[in-house]
């Protein structure tokens, strides 16, 4: 079987985009975290000079039709393998076949589309926003699908502008820069976290806010303000009520100081209050999830390996 | 061709046929317009005319803006991006409603004909006739479709249709000047030399509604060419 490469020679010299070279092998979820200014870039680049074909989930579909005609049409179409209730279950479409398309929920018309995408027969797969605004049901089945992909050797490319998505989808997760593509799951926690010392924060827990700098005002933030912090380019980003605020300091040090407030470390990109967790998101693929009741209902990455930790933190076991 | 393909896509456009009123419609104007002028008539015999006035009318309400409007909205909505690898699979489209569409026209035509009574087209030279005007109906359909963007933008293509190529008989009984320049055009047009074909036992009439199937053809042929290399 063959890799799939994106390299400078599809890229042809597109000044909006940093020269990067990505191999993805056969097999291998890849995620793409990126602003949508680039993320559209490349999907331009990736249409027009590889020839690729991109799911975006923009073209149409057979709205006064069933869903199950629908599906048969795109199965008999794509000469698909898999047998058609077979697809319909993989997709959780069963209970919506008899449904025409056009009062069908969004959710259910994108698993359409995810069954669409699967059955095209087209390698490798390369998808845009494919979770994007989706519910709970409708990420599962897309993580069940990929699994499925996985299984056959499948290459696929995901790109999305939510970090969040990125790691949860992404077998391996990059950063699309200004300054080219970096893997997103960075290990600066181990190492040069240890050493920085605990007394200066007792001193101050009292009274205690975080500085963030924003052009030549230093905003001060009460920790119980935050929702969560998450970790772009090394430096902790505070993410306040919609809003974000780079700060100077590492993860690792904003551990360190927001321990005693109820933070916690739920995965290496990510420290949460543990007092604005909604709820614990259980995936498919064993992995997990945390909503913060904030106005965007944000989710964040759980690792695998705090699940435990979290469980006890909330008793409950 | 991919025999699959054109089953599916002519599977899938009978069920959306079946649910689309604005197209559900269309099949039953010729009917409709049949049941009325026999209404009209008193039982008297028709006219050789006034059957191909009502093959004119099943043949551009139903074929060619049958086909029009599906090909149009397929455009409009972008359904069909994803689905054409190659100009193969658009043939393979093509194909599929062009079956779709016959199968409709042959029900519509066959229903209306048999209401004005259709003995005068019961030989071996109007069966042609009418098959070589099925094509052209067709051709032209599948042309115009190819390069319309969206089904209002159709209806303006339907009417120079219909009213040049559908109701050609009807520019007879508007009382023009019999060797003016308009009607010696109109006399060479598809659905005249049908008609002629019962008034004379020569073929020309024949050859020249086949020049038009050609020039429809040709027509199709040109637009798919832009259509496949403008994406």
């Amino acid at each position: 079987m063959t890799h799939f490469t994106i390299n400078e020679e599809i890229m042809n010299s597109n000044d909006s985009l940093p020269p990067f070279t990505l191999l993805i092998e056969d097999g291998d979820t890849t995620a793409v975290y990126s602003d949508t200014e680039m993320q559209d870039e490349l999907v331009k680049v990736l249409r027009n000079n590889g020839r690729f074909t991109v799911f975006d989930q923009q073209e149409g579909l057979y709205q006064r039709i069933s869903v199950a005609a629908n599906i048969a049409f795109f199965h008999k179409w794509f000469h698909c393998e898999t047998p058609l209730p077979e697809i319909l279950v993989l997709f959780e479409l069963q209970n919506c076949a008899k449904k025409p398309l056009h009062k069908c929920t969004e959710s259910e018309v994108r698993r359409i589309y995810y069954a669409k995408y699967f059955m095209s027969g087209v390698r490798p797969l390369i998808f845009h926003e494919p979770v994007h605004g989706a519910d709970i049901r409708t990420i599962n089945t897309f993580l069940h699908m990929l699994q499925k992909l996985k299984n056959s050797q499948i290459p696929v490319l995901i790109l999305v502008s939510n970090m969040e998505h990125a790691l949860l989808l992404g077998d391996i997760a990059y950063k699309l820069g200004g300054n080219g593509i970096q893997s997103l799951v960075v290990d600066e926690e181990d190492s040069s976290v240890e050493e920085s010392t605990t007394p200066r924060a007792v001193t101050t827990t009292h009274f205690f806010k975080i500085p963030a700098k924003v052009d030549d005002k230093v905003i001060l933030f009460d920790p119980l303000e935050i929702d969560y912090i998450e970790s772009q380019d090394g430096k902790a980003m505070i993410m306040v009520n919609d809003s974000s605020y780079m700060l100077d300091s590492t993860l690792g040090e904003m551990e360190k100081k927001l321990e005693v407030y109820g933070f916690y470390r739920c995965h290496r990109s990510y420290i949460v209050n543990l007092q604005k967790v909604r709820e614990i998101i259980t995936w498919s693929k064993n992995a997990y999830s945390l909503r913060i009741d904030n106005n965007a209902q944000s989710t964040i990455p759980l690792s695998r390996t705090k699940i435990q930790d979290i469980q006890e933190k909330f008793s409950l076991k | 061709m991919n025999i699959q393909r054109i089953s599916a896509i002519f599977e899938k456009d009978i069920k959306d046929f079946m649910k689309n009123m604005m197209l559900l419609m269309m099949p039953l104007i010729p009917i409709v317009l049949a049941l009325l002028y026999k209404q009209m008539s008193n039982g008297e015999e028709f006219p050789i005319y006034f059957l191909y006035l009502n093959v004119g009318i099943a043949y551009s309400s139903v074929t060619s803006t049958c086909m029009m409007t599906m090909m149009a909205e397929e455009n409009e909505k972008k359904t069909l991006r994803g689905l054409i690898q190659s100009p193969a699979s658009m043939v393979d489209i093509l194909v599929g409603k062009s079956l779709v569409v016959g199968l409709i026209t042959f029900v519509s035509l066959t229903v209306s004909l048999a209401i004005i009574g259709s003995d005068p087209l019961l030989n071996g030279k109007a069966i042609l006739a009418l098959i070589l005007l099925f094509l052209f109906f067709l051709f032209l359909g599948i042309g115009i479709g190819l390069f319309s963007k969206s089904i209002s933008a159709t209806s303006a293509y339907t009417m120079p249709v219909m009213l040049l190529f559908g109701f050609t008989p009807i520019l007879g009984s508007l009382q023009l000047d019999e060797d003016g320049i308009i009607m010696t055009i109109t006399d060479t047009f598809p659905i005249m030399q049908a008609i002629e074909l019962h008034e004379k036992s020569s073929w020309v009439p024949l050859g020249i509604i086949a020049g038009w199937v050609l020039a429809a053809a040709l027509f199709m042929y040109i637009c798919f060419k832009k259509t496949m290399t403008d994406d």
